[in-house]
């Protein structure tokens, strides 16, 4: 016998107009407030996520390997080293050893290119398509562009955008890390 | 994803809080003008940035904006009495003009009458009509900033409209849903086919064609400018342009000739909102079919209680959800209107979200670089005395955009002048 929080709504009666939406009384008004908030359930469920973050110039390079050193949560950070046949080689910033782009994208749920002046416009196709072809979410972060480089910004964008599903042009590296902590990285 | 710490500074909106100190430095809107239609019409209580207020306009049309209780006894001047320059309490008959100052303590005998009416001021703000709007300066008076200079409040009258409604959640989530533009392909799916004040423009075929939009996020001297691409022809990107300036301004990328509209998100206290929406033409009145179609409650306005500011469509009603619309495609969510659509969801999420729980993904970025920028400000100001973006007016030319470019160029070269407000010219609208 079904109770009365899970009673189907009663079938119009043919002939007669279909009555109201069946709505509990301010069931919204009750639900959205402070005091029901406490009741919102709490448990370590989520599995952690599993980002790649990747320099792909000199310059950001640096700033990726400061990150490298600070607690994250399971995200990998590496610097692009070369293209090579189908893949790439890449070096970890941790340990100093290389790995394959192809190894570093198994398992891996988001990819996060991190460019300045001079990025290499080779590497963010190499990434983003091996990104796309795994169905891996790829975003971008671009670095302010340091006076006297001769780069612009826009060039690095550029480089990036047919690679990138998502685009961030910073003006103050040091909201790189900030960035990436939001994003559970 | 915010620790709590910074969730609660950028939440907490109330006197001697950081983000209220914030607040505190720009011009706000406080109240539309037709709240005070006319000399010596009756008084509206306002609760602005966690301060109980009073908003009268007295005989000679000046405004006023004022702490609401009498000093006398704490009585609320909203019972008071809007006469001969000033607004009288109802209890005892004190006295109070614009500014504040106490100016009749008609019990008191004439000789003491003028020293002690003196020494009586209640804590008063500047409020002028700029527009629809009547914005309220609740800061330092020494650091009154320049008056506001948005676009939609500038224009000549015919050529502007500005609604406003009360949402009951922290003006942080709100605002956030304003600079989101990821969720637009789905939850306002509807609002493209048949909006009287979106339907009918080339730019909605490139829309309801490419559902995976990609995002670019660049920062501006005021705060972001977030641009959604799409595919149109050939060798050619569909752009929408967003800005936001600081704290709480946006403005929705145009759709044809239809108006350009946005959002002010302005704390009442830190578990509501007012959300005063805007629609406005740079060169050319609003026609009456528009201006019905925005009190119907179309595009970004909304239906009313009658006689108040809350929307028809509430909580107390679950927001007349209407499941049978909801299954047959109508509406995404079952909730009618775009506004409603927004605030539903967003007042689910109880009165402040807790922001230490939730999982951003990367089509977040606009809201992340948002509360980092503000996050930033609100220190630089509390450290350093730094006056914080937006304040400055030239932050506050700008435009939103819809244009079509070739793939190889970036919206910032491509949107500069169109990103701008240029007096007498067409928004840029696809």
């Amino acid at each position: 016998m079904s109770t009365p929080a899970t009673r189907a709504p009663r079938q119009p009666t043919p002939g007669q107009p279909t009555p109201p939406q069946p709505t509990l009384l301010s069931s919204c008004a009750r639900a959205a407030t402070a005091a029901e908030a406490r009741y919102r359930i709490s448990y370590p469920g989520f599995t952690r996520r599993s980002s790649r973050v990747i320099a792909l110039g000199a310059e950001s390079a640096r700033a990726v390997r400061g990150m490298g050193d600070r607690l994250w949560g399971g995200g990998h950070f590496l610097m692009f080293e070369s293209a090579v046949p189908g893949d790439a080689l890449l070096r970890r910033a941790g340990t100093g050893d290389t790995a394959l782009l192809s190894e570093e994208l198994e398992g891996a749920d988001t990819v996060v290119m991190v460019a300045s002046a001079g990025a290499n416009a080779e590497a963010a196709s190499v990434i983003g398509d091996a990104a796309a072809t795994r169905g891996i979410m790829s975003a971008g972060l671009v670095l302010p562009v340091s006076p006297g480089s001769g780069a612009a910004a826009n060039e690095v964008v550029a480089a990036l955008r047919p690679n990138a599903m998502v685009l961030v042009v910073l003006r103050d590296a040091a909201d790189v890390p900030e960035v990436l902590s939001a994003l559970r990285v | 994803m915010l620790k709590q710490e910074i969730n609660e500074l950028l939440t907490q909106a109330g006197p001697g809080t950081p983000m209220g100190e914030m607040f505190r430095q720009y011009w706000v809107p406080a109240l539309l003008a037709e709240e005070l239609p006319e000399n010596d019409c009756p008084p509206v209580r306002v609760k602005l940035l966690s301060e109980r207020l009073i908003a009268f306009r007295d005989t000679d049309g000046r405004y006023g904006l004022m702490d609401e209780f009498c000093a006398h006894r704490g009585v609320s001047l909203w019972f008071g009495r809007n006469e001969e320059s000033g607004l009288r309490c109802s209890y005892h008959g004190w006295k109070y003009d614009v500014n504040g100052q106490c100016v009749e303590i008609p019990s008191e005998p004439d000789e003491r009458h003028s020293s002690l009416c003196a020494k009586i001021k209640l804590k008063s703000y500047p409020l002028v009509k700029i527009g629809d709007v009547l914005w309220a300066y609740l800061g330092d008076p020494k650091t009154t900033p320049d008056l506001p200079q948005w676009e939609f409040a500038r224009v000549p009258a015919e050529q502007s409209y500005t609604s406003k409604r009360w949402q009951e959640c922290n003006w942080l989530q709100a605002l956030e849903g304003g600079i989101d533009s990821s969720h637009v392909s789905w939850l306002h799916s509807d609002g493209l086919r048949d909006d009287p004040l979106f339907k009918g423009a080339q730019g909605n075929k490139y829309n309801l064609a490419d559902r995976k939009p990609f995002f670019e996020v660049v920062e501006s001297d005021g705060g972001l400018l977030i641009g959604v691409r799409r595919n149109a022809e050939e060798g050619h990107y569909y752009w929408r342009i967003t800005p936001w300036v600081m704290p709480s301004f946006t403005m929705i990328p145009p759709r044809g000739d239809h108006p350009i509209h946005g959002h002010f998100w302005i704390p009442i206290d830190d578990e509501n909102c007012w959300v005063f929406t805007y629609d406005y033409h740079p060169v050319r009145p609003l026609s009456q079919a528009e201006v019905q179609a925005m009190k119907d409650g179309k595009g970004v306005h909304n239906e009313f209680v009658p006689g108040t500011y809350r929307p028809l469509q509430n909580k107390d009603n679950d927001y007349m959800m209407d499941r049978a619309a909801q299954k047959r495609g109508d509406t995404y969510s079952g909730v009618k209107g775009i506004s409603m659509q927004d605030a539903s969801l967003q007042e689910s999420m109880g009165p402040i979200v807790d922001r230490t729980k939730e999982r951003l993904v990367s089509t977040d970025s606009g809201i992340i670089m948002a509360r980092r920028k503000l996050w930033r400000a609100v220190e630089a100001l509390r450290d350093e005395g730094v006056t914080p973006p937006g304040v400055d007016v030239t932050h506050q030319a700008v435009r939103s955009a819809a244009v079509v470019l070739p793939k190889d160029q970036s919206f910032i070269e491509g949107c500069a002048d169109a990103l701008r407000v240029r007096p007498g010219e067409k928004h840029a609208s696809v």
